[in-house]
C-alpha cells in the first residue's frame, strides 16, 4: 500500500462546479512528487486538501495507514511552504523557525539545538536576528523551509515555492530543495507550473488537467511517451495526426496514407504525435510509408536549427531542420516520420 | 515635489491656517486674564482660573467620569469590534458588505437623534441606570472607528500566516492571538486613540443621558457657559488642548500622524 | 472559517446593535406614526404645514448649504497647497489641520462666543476703530451659527481633500501648463475634476455634519434661534413633547439619507463622465 493515498477526492466550493473530480494519487514514502499543470487545473487545491485547509466533499485521504480525511490542520504535522512564504513579520528568523517547536512545549535548550541545526543546514545561521522585511526572496524561502522541516513532518508540501524568485536563483534553490529532501528522506509534494523545474528534480510527476490527474509517471516516461493528448501538448508536442488502426503496427491517416509504428494502440481510433526534432525532411520521394508532402509556409531561425511550418494534406506540421540543410519558403518538400518516433496517445 | 512659488495660493493657505488657529489662541490668552469676565486682550495676568478648575468638584468629577466612560466604552468596542472585524475579513459570506455597513451605521445616525432615541428607550422605557445608558451610547458611537480601522489593518495581514501557524501545530484561536494580533497592534492602538478621543469629546449623546452626579465634562462645560461667562471655561479649554497636543505628540512618535487621520 | 465560528464572532456586536441602535430608532419612528386616530402620517403633514417648524427646517438647510459651500471654497485651495508641500511641511500642516478636529466642539464654539460677543474681539476692535457707535448683535444669528460651523468643519474638508489630491500625478499639471494653460486654468481643468470624488466625500461629511450638529447651534444660536437639532432637544427636554421631538428627528434622518444618496449619485455620474472623457 502507498504511503500517502488520495482516493476519489471531490472538491467543490459552491456545490455546483467541481474543482477536483474523483482524483486519485498514490505517493511512495520518501518520494518527491510534483503536481504539474496549467492554472486552474486544481494542483494547488489538491495540495491544500492534503494540507487540510480544504475539506473534500467526498473521497478519502490516507497517510501511512491512517485515515486523515477529517483531521484538523493543526494535528496533521505536515510542513507547508506557501508561495508567499508567509513568514511571521513580527518575529525574527530564529523565532520564525522555532515557532512550531515552542508550541510543543519543548525544553528551551532542545529547541535551540534543533533550530541551530536546521538553520545551519539551510544556510541561515548569519541571518538569525534578521526580520523578514529585511530579507531577499531566496533568504525568505529558506526560512520558510527551515520552519517547516525543523518539526520533522511526515509530509512536506510546497506550493509554487520558487515562482517569486529570479531565474538563476530558481535553479540553485530547486537543487537545494532536492538535496535537502533526499538527505532527510521526507515525502514531498511540490506544486508548480514550470515544466523544467518539475522534471529536473521530481521522482514522479502528476500532470493535472481540469481537476483530474491525466498522467502520473517518471519525468522520462512523460517526456518520451505521453499517454494523452493534453499531456503531449503540455510538454511540447506540436504535431498531431488522427489514425485508424489496420493492424497492430500499421495505421491509416485521413488521406489514406499508411504509417508504421513501433508502439501499439489499444483503441481503433487514436491520435499520433511526433516531435518537431524527430521529423526528417527527405529528398527521396520514393518512400511510400510514413511520409507526406507539403509546402513550407514559414521558416524561423532557432539558433541550432531552422523551424519550418509545413502545410500538408494532413494538416500543419512543425519540423525542425538541420542548420546545414536550408529550405526556402514556398518550397515543396517531403517529410518523413520515423516509426520509432511516432507516439500513439491513448486518449 | 518642490513647492513652486504660487503667491495667491500661499496667501489663501496662510489666511485659512490663521483662521483655524487664532480663535484657539484667543481662548488660551483669555485663560490667563486677571479680570472677572473674559476680556481680550488681557489686562492683567492670573492663574486663578486654573485653580478654580482644579478646585471645582463638578469639573473634577465630570472629568473623571468622562475618562472612565471613554476607557470603558473603547474597551467594550474593542472586545466586540475586533472579533467582528476578524470575521468580516476572513470569511466570505454573501451578506458581508451589508453586515459591514450595518456595523458602521451608527455614523449615519445624527448624534442628537441617537441621544434622544437612547434616552427614550433606555432611560424612560427600560429604566436602565444613566451610566450604563451613557456607556452604551458611547459604545455605539465609537464602534464604527474600531470596525473601520482594525478592519483595514486586518485586511493587510496575509491570511497565509494564519494557515502556516495552523500547519505548525497552532489551534485557530491560538493562532489569532499569537500571529494576527501582533500584526494588527498598530491598527488597534490607532483605533483606540481615535475612539477614546471621540468618546471623551462627545456631546449630543451625553447631553441627553445626563443627571445629578452623572455629567460628562463637555456637558458640564456647556451648562457652565449657559450661566457664567468667565475664563474658567478658557482654563478648561487650555488644559484639554494641552492634553490633545500631548496625545498627538505621543502618537506621532509611535505610529505617525496618519494614525489619527482614521 | 466555518459558518458557526463566523456567527459566534459577529453575534455580540449584532445583538448590541440590534437592541441598542435599531430598536430605539424604530421606537422613535413608530411613535411618529401612531396617533390617537390610529396609524397615519398626520404628524408629518402637521410638521410641513406649520410655518414655525418649516422656518426652522429651512434655516437648518440654508445654514448647512452655506457652510458646505464655504468649506469647499476655503478647503480646496488649502488642501491643494498642502498637497504641493514637501513631506516635512506637509506633516506639520496636516497636524495643524487635524488638531482642531480632536479638540472638543464646545471649545471651538466657545471661541466664537469670545469673538462675536458683545464684549468680544470683533466688537471691541470695531468700537476702538470708531467704526461703530454701539456693539453689534453678532451672536445668536444665522451668521454666528454658520461661522461656528464653518470653523468646525473646515478641517474635515481639508483632510478629506488632501488624501485625494496627494494621489494626483503632478505631471498632469505640468502637462497642462506646457500646453499653454496658466496656473488657474490648469488647476480648474486638471486638479479640480480629478479631486471631485474627494470634494463630494468631504461635502457629504460637512453637509450632514452641519445639518445635524448640536453644540455649535446651541452655543452660538441659543434657544431663541433654533435649528433642527436644538429644536429636538428643546421639544424633548424642556417642553416634554416626545412625539414632536420624534417627528423632527425622523425628518432629520430622512433628509440626511436623501442628501447622501443624491450626492453619491452625483459622484457616480461625474465618475463615469470622467472615465469616458479620459
Amino acid at each position: 500500500m502507498a504511503f500517502m493515498d488520495l482516493s476519489d477526492i471531490c472538491v467543490s466550493y459552491d456545490g455546483k462546479t467541481n474543482i477536483l473530480k474523483e482524483l486519485d494519487l498514490s505517493v511512495k514514502e520518501g518520494e518527491l512528487v510534483s503536481l504539474l499543470g496549467p492554472s486552474g487545473c486544481g494542483k494547488t487545491t489538491t495540495l491544500r486538501v492534503i494540507g487540510g485547509f480544504i475539506p473534500p466533499v467526498s473521497g478519502t485521504f490516507t497517510l501511512d495507514g491512517t485515515d486523515m480525511t477529517h483531521v484538523p490542520v493543526h494535528k496533521r504535522n505536515f510542513g507547508f511552504v506557501f508561495q508567499s512564504y508567509a513568514l511571521f513579520p513580527h518575529l525574527d528568523v530564529r523565532n520564525n523557525v522555532a515557532f512550531g517547536l515552542k508550541l510543543q512545549k519543548m525544553e528551551q535548550s532542545l529547541i535551540d539545538t534543533k533550530v541551530n541545526e536546521m538553520m545551519e543546514i539551510c544556510g541561515l545561521t548569519e541571518l538569525s536576528d534578521r526580520f523578514p522585511k529585511n530579507m531577499s526572496g531566496g533568504q525568505r524561502q529558506r526560512v520558510a523551509l527551515a520552519r517547516a522541516l525543523v518539526l520533522e513532518p511526515k509530509l512536506l508540501l510546497l506550493d509554487e515555492p520558487l515562482s517569486n524568485l529570479d531565474a538563476k536563483l530558481r535553479i540553485s534553490m530547486r537543487l537545494e530543495i532536492k538535496k535537502l529532501q533526499k538527505k532527510m528522506g521526507i515525502t514531498t509534494i511540490f506544486v508548480t507550473h514550470d515544466q523544467e523545474e518539475c522534471f529536473s528534480i521530481s521522482d514522479r510527476v502528476a500532470v493535472m488537467n481540469k481537476g483530474k490527474v491525466e498522467m502520473f509517471d517518471t519525468p522520462e516516461n512523460i517526456y518520451t511517451t505521453p499517454t494523452t493528448e493534453f499531456v503531449a501538448r503540455f510538454i511540447g508536442f506540436e504535431n498531431f495526426i488522427d489514425f485508424t488502426k489496420l493492424e497492430e503496427h500499421t495505421y491509416k491517416a485521413q488521406d489514406g496514407s499508411l504509417f508504421h509504428t513501433d508502439v501499439i494502440s489499444v483503441k481503433d481510433q487514436c491520435k499520433a504525435t511526433i516531435r518537431p526534432d524527430d521529423i526528417k525532411i527527405i529528398n527521396d520521394v520514393n518512400i511510400a510509408e510514413n511520409s507526406i508532402t507539403g509546402k513550407i509556409i514559414v521558416r524561423t531561425f532557432l539558433g541550432k536549427s531552422y523551424q519550418y511550418e509545413i502545410h500538408t494534406r494532413l494538416g500543419r506540421f512543425l519540423v525542425n531542420g538541420d542548420i546545414e540543410d536550408v529550405h526556402k519558403r514556398e518550397e515543396i518538400v517531403t517529410i518523413y516520420l520515423p516509426s520509432n518516433k511516432l507516439i500513439l496517445l491513448q486518449s | 515635489m518642490a513647492t513652486r512659488k504660487n503667491t495667491p495660493l500661499t496667501i489663501i493657505a496662510i489666511i485659512v491656517f490663521a483662521f483655524l488657529i487664532l480663535p484657539l489662541v484667543i481662548i488660551t490668552i483669555t485663560a490667563f486674564g486677571g479680570e472677572n469676565t473674559i476680556v481680550f486682550p488681557i489686562k492683567s495676568f492670573s492663574l486663578k482660573w486654573f485653580a478654580n478648575v482644579f478646585n471645582s468638584e463638578t469639573f473634577v468629577t465630570s472629568f473623571l467620569l468622562s475618562l472612565k466612560l471613554a476607557l470603558l466604552a473603547t474597551v467594550l468596542a474593542l472586545l466586540v469590534g475586533i472579533p467582528a472585524a476578524y470575521a468580516l475579513a476572513r470569511h466570505w459570506e454573501k451578506g458581508n458588505t451589508f453586515l459591514k455597513s450595518f456595523f458602521l451605521s451608527p455614523t449615519l445616525v445624527p448624534g442628537i437623534v441617537l441621544g434622544f432615541a437612547l434616552f427614550q428607550f433606555l432611560i424612560i422605557i427600560l429604566q436602565i441606570p444613566l451610566f450604563i445608558g451613557l456607556l452604551l451610547g458611547h459604545f455605539l458611537t465609537v464602534l464604527p472607528y474600531i470596525i473601520r480601522i482594525v478592519g483595514a489593518s486586518m485586511e493587510q495581514v496575509d491570511i497565509s500566516i494564519e494557515e502556516v501557524a495552523w500547519s505548525l501545530g497552532c489551534t485557530k484561536p491560538k493562532a489569532f492571538f499569537k500571529v494576527v494580533l501582533p500584526n494588527i497592534s498598530s491598527g488597534i492602538t490607532s483605533a483606540f486613540m481615535l475612539a477614546f478621543i471621540n468618546s471623551f469629546n462627545n456631546i449630543p449623546v451625553s447631553m441627553f443621558l445626563t443627571g445629578p452626579g452623572v455629567s460628562t465634562l463637555p456637558t458640564t462645560l456647556m451648562n457652565y457657559i449657559e450661566y457664567y461667562y468667565d475664563p474658567t471655561v478658557s482654563a478648561v479649554s487650555v488644559i484639554l488642548m494641552l492634553a490633545t497636543i500631548a496625545i498627538m505628540y505621543l502618537v506621532e512618535k509611535t505610529l505617525g500622524i496618519g494614525a489619527l487621520l482614521g | 472559517m466555518n459558518r458557526k465560528s463566523y456567527l459566534l464572532l459577529m453575534s455580540p456586536g449584532l445583538v448590541l446593535l440590534l437592541f441598542f441602535l435599531v430598536a430605539p430608532i424604530i421606537k422613535i419612528l413608530t411613535t411618529t406614526v401612531i396617533t390617537p386616530q390610529g396609524l397615519s402620517l398626520s404628524n408629518y403633514t402637521k410638521f410641513f404645514r406649520d410655518s414655525y417648524y418649516m422656518a426652522i427646517f429651512v434655516r437648518t438647510l440654508k445654514i448647512a448649504i452655506v457652510t458646505t459651500l464655504f468649506c469647499a471654497l476655503l478647503g480646496i485651495p488649502t488642501a491643494y497647497f498642502i498637497s504641493l508641500c514637501g513631506a516635512q511641511k506637509k506633516k506639520i500642516l496636516l497636524s495643524v489641520s487635524v488638531f482642531p478636529l480632536l479638540t472638543n466642539s464646545v471649545i471651538r464654539s466657545f471661541a466664537w462666543i469670545n469673538i462675536l460677543g458683545k464684549n468680544g474681539v470683533v466688537n471691541s476692535l470695531l468700537l476702538q476703530l470708531h467704526l461703530i457707535k454701539s456693539p453689534l448683535n453678532l451672536l445668536y444669528t444665522d451668521f454666528s451659527i454658520t461661522m461656528g460651523l464653518i470653523y468646525l468643519f473646515l478641517p474635515l474638508m481639508i483632510i478629506s481633500l488632501v488624501g485625494v489630491m496627494d494621489n494626483i500625478d503632478p505631471s498632469f499639471m505640468e502637462a497642462a501648463e506646457s500646453m499653454g494653460a496658466n496656473r488657474v486654468r490648469a488647476f480648474m481643468k486638471v486638479i479640480f475634476p480629478l479631486s471631485l470624488s474627494g470634494i463630494i466625500v468631504g461635502s457629504v461629511l460637512v453637509f450632514t455634519g452641519s445639518l445635524t450638529a448640536y453644540t455649535t447651534p446651541q452655543l452660538l444660536g441659543g434657544n431663541k434661534h433654533l435649528v433642527m437639532s436644538t429644536f429636538i432637544y428643546q421639544k424633548a427636554m424642556t417642553i416634554g413633547d416626545w412625539t414632536g421631538a420624534s417627528v423632527i428627528a425622523t425628518v432629520m434622518i430622512i433628509t440626511t439619507i436623501i442628501v447622501i444618496k443624491l450626492l453619491n449619485m452625483l459622484a457616480t455620474k461625474l465618475d463615469r463622465r470622467e472615465k469616458d472623457g479620459n
